[in-house]
């Protein structure tokens, strides 16, 4: 018997990427100071007073983050950090080039619900929103721990889901939408977005648990495997509970993400094409019924189709029309930082975000974001591919894709693609819920990825002539 | 479960390739439709901060600019000016910060600068640190016909009247006058509440300045019809020439008992005269019997042939002069009135030249236009209108007879027009013509309409250079009222191109 000649060599150990990150990290932290420094010169013709401030402080946190990743999750896919970092500084510095305008002396007008500190405050969310991706990484040390309690995050889901719809309307309604708790004291909490990564992590036990049942028993009718009647109960639930949260928060985007990621994890459980088309027909169905029932659903429909149509510019799609001829305004190359007018769109800090980024950074702006949206979720759904856990593969799976359908719901919506409905746009909206949850959300993406490329563990001592297996 | 997650990753970048496409179809391809949209705060904000494109009357070999925007003395705002405001008011239109008319309105992408054809243009601006320009209209209309055009029209008594004058060969529009008309250059202002004032007092204004006559308003043609009446008889062989004896009778008695007469009640001839002295003479009875055996949907179909019954874009958009469907083409006894250009028949100024042009081009109408060449801000032609036939109206042996038939018109002392536009009257120049007196209903009381339409013949082997057609409203005979007008407009033209 004899042995390739290597066989005493140690195994090579698959490189961290570490260096990689801090580098791309790097290259995004470049991009954010030139963008913040071009909406001064934009706006009036100098650097931003709080130049230093913001991109110090930006810088540093991360620069913590970065550290954290090296220390708990070193072998992570060294792309996710500074992709998160770029976004999420590209949305401060429209955040604050939106709180300037009409302010200090800078052209434009004021942004309607939106103070003069709006910056700092974002700021201080992104330092929570790292804080809490730090701690996913410190707390949990393999996704799959999470599937123990994938009951009790289950009835937390539901329960921070229920909460708007139970509390009076001065503690839920915020533009409309009765998706927060108003906390006082200007605090408030939109618990939807962290319910969503809850109940991700209890469809995912749940999934893992009933597959096997879910895909295998069942009859087949005109080619397709129909799922057997009980099994069918937790679908419906998650339907019905996706229309009630239409119908008493009248948020129609949550709903469809919430029906869009169960539907999909379904699927990547089953592997079943009939999970996801009987999905697809219910959430038609339910969403054609509520607009027969519900006339701000249907309004919603009429804004898409007929934008232009009579008086809608100046009144029911007021908000769609300005974003549209702001974008449109912006054309090819935009009319650059701090020199376009998204002031004229309403809510364009938070929903129509995406808008303002047309306007002054034109189509190859919005492109750009676009691909990094993009490669983003495709770093999470490679993680996916390449984790073994099952648990851990559902997880990120989902997270991945409902991520992707966000930013089509919000793009699409703010873009004339789809009816508008009213979700966040990832790391870019002004608000504290959607970027501590998207954080939080890289912080399990980057946990994954880390299981995924981690070697195999190495022998302790020199074990002699005992044989290493690689489980490859 | 890999086999699935592939097919998400699928999923999510269709969903990717779907927003990537759906941005670029907002912000490259519809984004110039959305610019133009009424109510675009944007565009609004940022149209006086650069130059719009000038407005050139390039249809003499002296060109003229009939509108130019100016910077304003210590601001960087751009201001829009009329040097010779009222003269081409009907031709430029307005171009207030709210709204635009005229060309102002029709070119407008061109001249804002946005339209898709100065893209390239815009992109090296942008990338050079240029500023944007919008480009420079040309059009067809000549300075001294237009300039002559409104001379005539406001000292004319102050009836309200229009002109219109064409190169029957082309269908280029050599002039486009209307009265009364109105200033542009009063609605410039960046005032919102100064230009709200003036706006009102045009919008209520009794005289309606406002209104574009020359191609706006319809009036009843009255006997410039017979010369598709005519045509119609040529054509269908009813009248086989110019001394072909026809029947007029005086009253014509009509199927429904009723009697048509002719003016003042006159005998026409002997009763039995050749078609042409009852065309020189416009005897209504004459044409009036014609019309009964031709049938009125015949005299309808030849009117379209003459560019009627259709809505033009000169690119102005001009409002159809027409024959309209019903009694008056289906009943025999109100034919005899079509027939002659009364009852319900309804035409415009600039129909009225295209009549004569028709005529003057051997029968064929040229498609009427306003702007010959649209050059961009280095004075590339970027766009040049293609002169293209609108209709085959007549057989050239047809024209000749209509041609010979109008001559009589100014020519023959029995003449309708040989005081005002025969030999005498115009210096030597050559006018053929048809004059129209129509009574308008209600609208005047018991004034009528005056109508002439006319061209100058081409010679040497020439085409014909101009053909005009006016309306005066309330002006009485058109002989007197409407030919005098154009023989003016006639006259500056053949001078500014002599």
């Amino acid at each position: 018997m004899t042995f390739p000649a290597d066989i005493e060599q140690p195994v090579p150990m698959p490189r961290s990427r570490r260096g990689a990150e801090l580098l791309m990290l790097g290259f995004a932290l470049a991009v954010v100071l030139f963008a913040y420094a071009a909406v001064g010169l934009g706006l009036k013709g100098k650097l931003p007073p709080g130049l230093p401030t913001l991109v110090l402080v930006f810088a540093a946190l991360m620069l913590a983050a970065h550290l954290a990743v090296r220390r708990f999750a070193p072998y992570a896919d060294p792309l996710l950090l500074p992709l998160a970092g770029l976004l999420n500084g590209l949305g401060l510095v429209m955040i604050y080039r939106l709180a300037e305008s009409g302010r200090n002396g800078n052209p434009g007008l004021q942004v309607a619900d939106m103070s003069a500190s709006a910056t700092s405050t974002q700021l201080l969310f992104t330092a929570v929103g790292i804080l809490a991706m730090v701690a996913v990484l410190l707390l949990i040390s393999e996704a799959r721990v999470l599937q123990r309690y994938t009951y009790t995050l289950g009835a937390v889901g539901l329960v921070l889901l229920a909460i708007p719809a139970m509390l009076p309307a001065s503690h839920s309604v915020v533009n409309g939408a009765k998706v927060w708790i108003i906390l006082g004291g200007g605090l408030s909490v939109e618990p939807g977005e962290f319910a969503r990564l809850a109940l991700a992590v209890f469809f995912a036990g749940y999934l893992v648990a009933k597959r096997d049942a879910l895909a295998l028993a069942g009859r087949r009718v005109l080619g397709i495997d129909l799922p057997r009647a009980r099994d069918l109960g937790p679908v419906l639930l998650a339907w019905a509970a996706s229309l009630l949260i239409l119908i008493f928060e009248t948020d129609i985007g949550t709903s469809a993400l919430f029906f869009g990621m169960f539907i999909v994890m379904l699927y990547i459980a089953t592997q079943r094409t009939s999970w996801l088309l009987l999905g697809v027909l219910l959430f038609l169905g339910g969403s054609w019924l509520t607009a027969l029932m519900f006339p701000h659903v249907m309004e919603r429909f009429t804004i898409w189709l007929h934008p232009f149509q009579g008086s809608n510019p100046y009144g029911i799609a007021f908000q769609p029309v300005q974003a549209l001829e702001g974008m449109a305004f912006g054309g090819l190359f935009g009319t650059g930082l701090g020199q376009g007018q998204p002031y004229h769109t309403p809510l364009v800090q938070s929903d129509f975000i995406f808008s303002a980024f047309g306007e002054e950074l034109g189509l190859v702006g919005v492109m750009a974001l676009l691909l990094v949206f993009g490669l983003l979720v495709q770093r999470g759904l490679r993680a996916a591919l390449a984790v073994k856990d099952p648990f851990s593969k559902l997880l990120v799976g989902g997270l991945s894709f409902v991520l992707a359908l966000q930013v089509f719901v919000i793009v699409g919506g703010v873009s004339g693609l789809i009816p508008l409905t009213g979700v966040t746009t990832p790391f870019l909206s002004q608000g504290g819920s959607s970027l501590v949850a998207s954080w939080i959300l890289v912080g399990i993406l980057i946990r994954v990825s880390n299981s995924a490329r981690k070697p195999a563990p190495q022998p302790i001592q020199d074990e002699g002539m005992t044989q290493v297996v690689r489980a490859a | 479960m890999n086999r699935a997650l592939l097919r998400i990753s699928l999923a999510c970048l269709a969903m990717f390739v779907l927003l990537l496409l759906n941005i670029n179809y907002v912000q490259a391809f519809e984004a110039s439709k959305l610019a133009g949209k009424p109510g675009n705060i944007r565009v609004f904000d940022q149209q006086f901060t650069y130059q719009r494109g000038a407005i050139i009357a390039a249809g003499d070999p002296k060109e003229v600019t009939i509108a130019e925007s100016r910077l304003i003395k210590g601001t960087d705002v751009y201001q829009r000016y009329y040097p010779a405001g009222k003269v081409y008011a009907p031709v430029t239109g307005y171009d207030t910060i709210y709204s635009k008319s005229g060309i102002e309105q029709a070119e407008n992408g061109l001249l804002a600068g946005t339209s898709p054809q100065l893209a390239v243009h815009n992109l090296t601006a942008l990338l050079t640190g240029k500023q944007k320009q919008g480009a420079t209209v040309d059009l067809t209309v000549s300075p001294a016909a237009q300039t002559a055009a409104y001379n005539a029209l406001t000292s004319d008594g102050g009836h309200a009247a229009a002109v219109v004058a064409i190169q029957p060969s082309t269908g280029a529009i050599l002039a486009l006058a209307s009265y009364p008309t109105f200033n542009p250059n009063d609605l410039t202002t960046f005032d919102g509440t100064t230009l709200n004032k003036v706006d009102q007092r045009l919008l209520t204004e009794r005289s309606q300045p406002l209104l574009n006559r020359a191609i706006q308003e319809t009036y009843p043609p009255g006997s410039s019809f017979k010369i598709v009446t005519s045509s119609a008889a040529f054509s269908t062989g009813l009248v086989k020439n110019t001394s072909t004896l026809v029947n007029a009778p005086e009253p014509l008695r009509l199927p429904n008992g009723n009697n048509l007469i002719n003016d003042g009640g006159e005998l026409c001839g002997d009763g039995h005269p050749p078609i042409i002295q009852a065309f020189y003479m416009s005897c209504n009875t004459a044409f009036g019997e014609l019309g009964i055996k031709l049938k009125g949907q015949v005299l309808r179909q030849y009117s379209s042939r003459y560019g009627m019954n259709q809505p033009l874009s000169i690119p102005l958009p001009v409002v159809p002069s027409v024959v309209p469907e019903g009694v008056g083409v289906t009943d025999p006894s109100l034919t005899a009135f079509t027939a002659i250009g009364q009852y319900n028949d309804e035409v415009t100024p600039l129909q009225e030249a295209m009549l004569a042009a028709t005529v003057a081009n051997h029968g064929t109408l040229m498609y009427p236009y306003l702007v010959q060449q649209v050059l961009g801000p280095g004075l590339a032609v970027i766009q040049r209108t293609n002169t293209r036939v609108l209709s085959r109206a007549v057989s050239p042996t047809v024209a000749s007879d209509l041609q010979s038939m109008m001559y009589q018109v100014t020519h023959n002392p029995g003449g309708t027009a040989f005081a005002t536009a025969g030999p005498q009257a115009t210096g030597g120049i050559t006018i053929d013509g048809k004059t129209g007196t129509a009574q308008n209903g209600l609208r005047n009381g018991n004034l009528d309409d005056a109508v002439f339409t006319c061209f100058v013949p081409g010679s040497g082997g020439q085409p014909s250079p101009i053909a005009v057609g006016v309306i005066v409203q309330g002006g009485g005979f058109g002989a007197d009222a409407a030919a005098p007008i154009a023989v003016k407009v006639i006259k500056a033209y053949l001078g500014a191109h002599s």
